[in-house]
């Protein structure tokens, strides 16, 4: 496209270097929690400094439009900026991105139409050569699908579209063919010469494409999607910056692409999942959803080491029900102490011991004993289960899969058949533990968004001795 | 169904595959079971008992197992007892198909249909039907009274006015179902007990029973396989292991060694150089002592002192000395895995349920578990 090269002028090309070099530090800023706020500033500069080179580009004639633009864009994003909360940020992304993916798409569809479909004389259809058609081609693929992607992920986070991932038999074969066949187009747009209307098919079927993309994924996940749909917006701006000849654009493109697939991956490895697991693990018999593999429906109510000490204060009947979690905190002796105190005051405490707690047979029995815990106290799963139902708050000491409800229901659930401790059905159950890591069958649990259920975070043993303490007042 | 439970044969055996109470769980599910005269004995468990909880009890071996539909057993049967079993009948024993691959073969050419529960696979759901956990829990404890035993001292940290009897150390090698459970039994006889595993996300369960984990060597490379086990190490990593473990050897009283590779012999973890470092007087309680043994020194079943005074227990077969509790735990095992493949009185061993593929290892005249065949080397069945 040499005809357009002679058109933009030195300053726009220092102007754009200026930017490419503070896009790329202020990414690398953002990297840590101490430059992050200097790398959004200086992103923002060359942004600007992109923006100034850009306008004084020769092909712009008239300016009303852009004018328009810069007033609606910065007005839009000022509004943002200021009232959407900070915890409706990965909502702000979203919008922001799919609107980016938008503009790509966009411009790839005008690109088409000035040169191939109606040509004249500032260009014309042999300066579209099957490179630009390619990747216009790409452009209005990505831009396409990541506008209506990131659409469908702002519905799920903000609840407008369930959250819950949509699946069908066979979905991820559809979901493969439908980019097969838009790859294909691409191709035949390239070689086989297709009637261009048929870019607009390609646009369509992508527009579609980023719906059914991101409907199987569950409301969770989605900062990973956005991260994901962040770099194929990416990719689609790198296209843009090769359909244009633009070099900022193929540079910042290739930013956002990269680090959208990095980020995406990191979080994935957070999370200990793996991103085809994210993207396609909802398919396949609704197995991840039945297990909520790493996903659960709400957010757990927490409680104060105070508000529980009150519960139990009240309470006529407490039932102990000890794992894993308070073996390795060594927790079993400020627990022994707190159900001393509260047998004083009357109150009836008993010791839930499911057959497989800890990490040996017997692991719980052998630290109760250690804590001088009465044998009488101790009562085995067929015993204690039924009275649950009569208990006034059950006491969860860092135990998760043993009174995981999955594994009454769940049939695809690594813990489904094995009899758990029917905990749930306590009047009020608290659950201590560190976070809300998975215990040692990996899944998530059902048992802490429960109504009944209030989660108290804190180190097994500080908070039972700090609840010794406030009962003892 | 029938269902029988035979007199185990094995010399020295104490255990039997049925109790009172899981004749009774037997019964509920329909099923009618039959026990051999005398099999509890060794259990403490008599006749009685057992026609008390529904049993019908059987004189002759022969009439015991005519029309037998299911049999029940705690060894691996000889080979006379195998060509008793109608041909296809089940049976539910602990056979050790890794290695017995002449029992196997034997097996499949009867056309029994065996299920082997020290295959039950290591899930959640089937952990009430793990004989390996239940046996591996009372030798974990037993190791540690035996070693108690056999110590020129005592174990716990008394202040006297007879003078001050210090605690005595114990290192633990291996930190499964039994090294944690002499663990806790060390503990709970008042030693300082220390634990060590080539698998480092074993530290913190070692730490949930007040013990210390044995820091060695930065291991990071994959220790534990998919099942939980410990894989068999390079042998510059065992090298290195060795030699740092003799310095903390040289200060135990007692050290028990637990470290089994399924299918495969023991590993050694003590050298006859390592334990001419221990001091005179400890005990090394051997619990792999049946795979060839984790110390080069063991002599499976003996016990004696080797001549600077070390002495090396390699008991066989511990769950035999508490047979009250290894048939009940055992036997429940047993009935648990039963009545979990039973469905309306019949086993199908056909099913895809994945506790019973994993454990069938003979059906229909020929082996059928995929690990075995493998491992024995089965030519096309």
């Amino acid at each position: 496209m040499h005809v357009i090269a002679e058109l933009v002028p030195m300053t726009t090309e220092w102007l754009y270097l200026a930017a490419a070099v503070l896009f790329i530090v202020g990414i690398r800023d953002l990297s840590s929690a101490e430059t992050a706020r200097r790398g959004n500033m200086l992103a923002a500069v060359g942004m600007v400094l992109a923006i100034l080179g850009t306008m004084q580009h020769g092909l712009i004639v008239k300016w009303e439009w852009i004018a328009v633009g810069m007033v609606a864009g910065g007005v839009i994003g000022l509004l943002m900026a200021v009232f959407m909360p900070m915890t409706a940020m990965p909502e702000r992304i979203a919008i922001v991105n799919g609107l980016g993916g938008a503009a790509s798409g966009l411009v790839g569809i005008c690109e088409v139409i000035r040169h191939v479909i109606s040509p004249s004389e500032g260009a014309t259809a042999a300066d579209f050569n099957a490179f630009h058609v390619g990747v216009a081609g790409l452009e209005i693929m990505l831009g396409a699908l990541t506008f209506t992607g990131s659409m469908v992920a702002f519905g799920k986070l903000r609840g407008l579209v369930s959250s819950k991932p949509l699946t069908y038999p066979g979905q991820n074969v559809v979901n493969v063919l439908w980019l097969v066949v838009m790859m294909g187009l691409i191709a035949g747009l390239v070689m086989a010469k297709l009637d261009p209307m048929f870019f607009f098919v390609l646009a369509a079927m992508a527009l579609l494409f980023g719906v059914m993309f991101v409907l199987p994924i569950g409301g969770a996940d989605m900062p990973v999607v956005i991260a994901m749909l962040n770099a194929y917006s990416g990719l689609a701006a790198a296209a843009t910056g090769f359909v244009l000849s633009n070099k900022v654009l193929i540079i910042a493109g290739a930013l956002d692409g990269s680090s959208g697939l990095l980020l995406s991956l990191l979080m994935c490895r957070a999370m200990n999942r793996s991103l085809t697991n994210v993207l396609f693990g909802a398919v396949g018999g609704g197995t991840a959803v039945a297990t909520g593999d790493g996903e659960l429906q709400g957010d757990p109510q927490t409680i104060s080491t105070v508000e529980a000490a009150e519960r139990l204060f009240d309470a006529r009947r407490v039932i102990v029900v000890p794992g894993y979690g308070m073996a390795a905190a060594g927790a079993h002796f400020a627990i022994r102490e707190m159900a001393d105190v509260l047998k004083e005051r009357g109150i009836s405490v008993k010791y839930a011991i499911h057959p497989v707690a800890g990490r040996m047979p017997g692991h719980m029995n052998v630290l109760l004993a250690d804590a001088n815990v009465p044998y009488d106290d101790l009562v085995e799963m067929d015993e204690i289960n039924p009275e649950f139902a009569e208990a006034d708050v059950a006491l969860v000491m860092g135990a998760n899969d043993i009174c995981n409800p999955a594994a009454r229901t769940a049939e695809g659930s690594p813990i489904y058949g094995m009899p758990i401790l029917d905990v749930d059905q306590a009047a009020q159950v608290i659950v201590i533990k560190r976070s809300m890591s998975p215990g040692f069958a990996g899944i998530s649990n059902e048992l802490f968004v429960a109504p009944n259920c209030a989660m108290l975070f804190g180190d097994g043993k500080q908070v039972a001795e700090q609840l010794v303490e406030t009962l003892s007042l | 169904m029938k269902v029988v439970v035979p007199r185990e044969l094995a010399a020295g055996e104490t255990r039997v595959a049925a109790t009172p109470r899981t004749v009774k769980r037997m019964d509920r599910a329909g099923l009618s079971v039959q026990v051999e005269s005398g099999a509890g004995v060794g259990s403490g468990i008599t006749d009685t008992e057992f026609r008390e909880s529904g049993a019908e009890i059987v004189g002759d071996r022969a009439a015991l197992f005519s029309g037998a539909e299911i049999v029940l057993s705690v060894n691996p049967p000889d080979a006379e007892t195998v060509d008793q079993i109608p041909a296809g009948a089940v049976l539910v024993a602990t056979l050790n198909p890794m290695i017995e691959k002449d029992l196997v073969l034997r097996l499949a050419n009867q056309g029994v249909s065996a299920f082997s529960l020290d295959m039950v696979p290591r899930i959640a759901r089937a952990q009430s039907m793990d004989v390996l956990s239940s046996m591996s829990t009372l030798s974990g404890y037993q190791a540690v009274l035996l070693a108690s035993m056999a110590m020129p001292g005592i174990m716990p940290y008394l202040t006297t006015a007879a003078g001050t009897l210090h605690p005595a150390k114990v290192l633990v090698l291996g930190a499964g179902v039994a090294g944690l459970q002499a663990i806790a039994t060390a503990r709970r006889l008042g030693a300082l007990v220390w634990g060590y595993d080539i698998r480092p996300v074993v530290k913190e369960q070692v730490e949930s029973l007040g013990a210390e984990f044995l820091e060695l060597i930065d291991t990071t490379t994959e220790a534990e396989d998919a099942g939980g086990y410990a894989r068999e190490q390079s042998e510059d990593q065992a090298a290195r292991q060795q030699q740092a473990m003799t310095a903390h050897l040289a200060q135990m009283d007692a050290v028990i060694t637990t470290a089994l590779i399924p299918g495969r012999p023991a590993p050694t973890l003590l050298t006859s150089e390592m334990v001419s470092a221990m001091k005179s007087g400890s005990v090394i309680v051997d619990l792999a002592a049946e795979r060839g043994g984790n110390c080069e020194l063991t002599r499976p079943g003996q016990n004696f002192t080797s001549d600077h005074g070390v002495t090396i227990l390699g008991p066989l077969d511990i769950p035999r000395s508490v047979p009250a509790h290894a048939s009940l735990m055992y036997a429940n095992n047993v009935a648990n895995f039963l009545l979990h493949v039973c469905r309306d009185g019949q086993i199908d061993v056909e099913s895809d349920d994945e506790v019973a593929v994993g454990t069938l290892v003979t059906s229909g005249g020929r082996v059928v578990h995929e690990r075995i065949i493998e491992v024995l080397e089965i030519p096309g069945n």
